[in-house]
């Protein structure tokens, strides 16, 4: 008979997944976003002409919205999954690991949760689909 | 006698600034430190969400052309392209690819996705403010 894995283990590996989606996400698709929010916008560098502004990319188009989505709630799981479970434990609070890992996961939940409000509020068309 | 304790486990206690004593453990524990910038910016990104939500669109644009913001934005763009060039030789690394009788290189990987980066890059710009 074949052996399950434990279901702990499986979740651990679910996890990683999704570590590894948001590690893909944050390296494709962050830095043009923190460039054309922090950046460019800003100084009116290239591709912003005066005609469209930062915000555009939340409300101008589904795909922005989409786009921000993904790349924001990607880079905050493996942003903070990394630094917490990584970064902290690594520099002297190993004792603090499980702790350390639950608020990590409260924050992605409750910032994932609050970041897909805020779309749907600035975007009410997308419920109309 | 156990085996175990015929050969106890020697483990060497770490102090916090273990990883400045070797390169190697440096360039390891920077490449683990852009994932602050990478949650940071994240956070900030939904700030600004939420002072538009409940205030006004020129609220989340003040926000960014606030002087800290764009200071900041500088540093998390570099951290975030260090991440994403590491993560990407990572790659090369972790998963090579086998072509024929040859394996692909690290170095190879990160070229090909860097290019794709570029791509991608231009892609999102296109379609979401050329356009």
């Amino acid at each position: 008979m074949k052996e399950e894995p434990p279901r702990v283990a499986r979740l651990h590996a679910i996890l990683w997944g999704i570590f590894s989606i948001g590690g893909m996400v944050a390296a494709f698709f962050l830095p043009v976003l923190i460039y054309l929010t922090g950046i460019a916008y800003p100084f009116r560098l290239w591709p912003f002409d005066g005609s469209k502004d930062a915000g555009s990319l939340v409300t101008g188009h589904l795909l922005g919205t989409l786009f921000v989505f993904v790349t924001i709630a990607g880079s905050l799981f493996h942003g903070i999954y990394r630094f917490f479970q990584s970064v902290l434990t690594e520099v002297g609070l190993l004792r603090f690991k499980r702790g350390l890992a639950s608020l990590g996961y409260l924050i992605i939940i409750i910032g994932i949760l609050v970041l897909g409000y805020y779309l749907l509020v600035l975007n009410p068309g997308i419920l109309k689909f | 006698m156990t085996e175990n304790k015929r050969f106890p486990e020697l483990r060497r206690k770490l102090t916090p600034g273990w990883w400045t004593s070797n390169g190697h453990y440096t360039q390891y524990m920077i490449r683990e430190w852009t994932s602050l910038f990478v949650a940071v910016f994240s956070l900030v990104y939904i700030y600004g969400l939420s002072l538009w939500v409940t205030g006004s669109r020129s609220a989340f644009l003040d926000l960014l052309k606030n002087p800290g913001m764009i200071a900041f934005s500088f540093v998390a763009l570099i951290f975030t392209l260090y991440h994403a060039t590491t993560w990407f030789y990572l790659l090369g690394q972790v998963v090579p690819v086998k072509i024929g009788k040859t394996t692909s290189k690290p170095w190879q990987a990160l070229v090909v996705n860097v290019v794709l980066l570029l791509v991608i890059s231009y892609l999102a710009i296109w379609l979401l403010v050329l356009r």
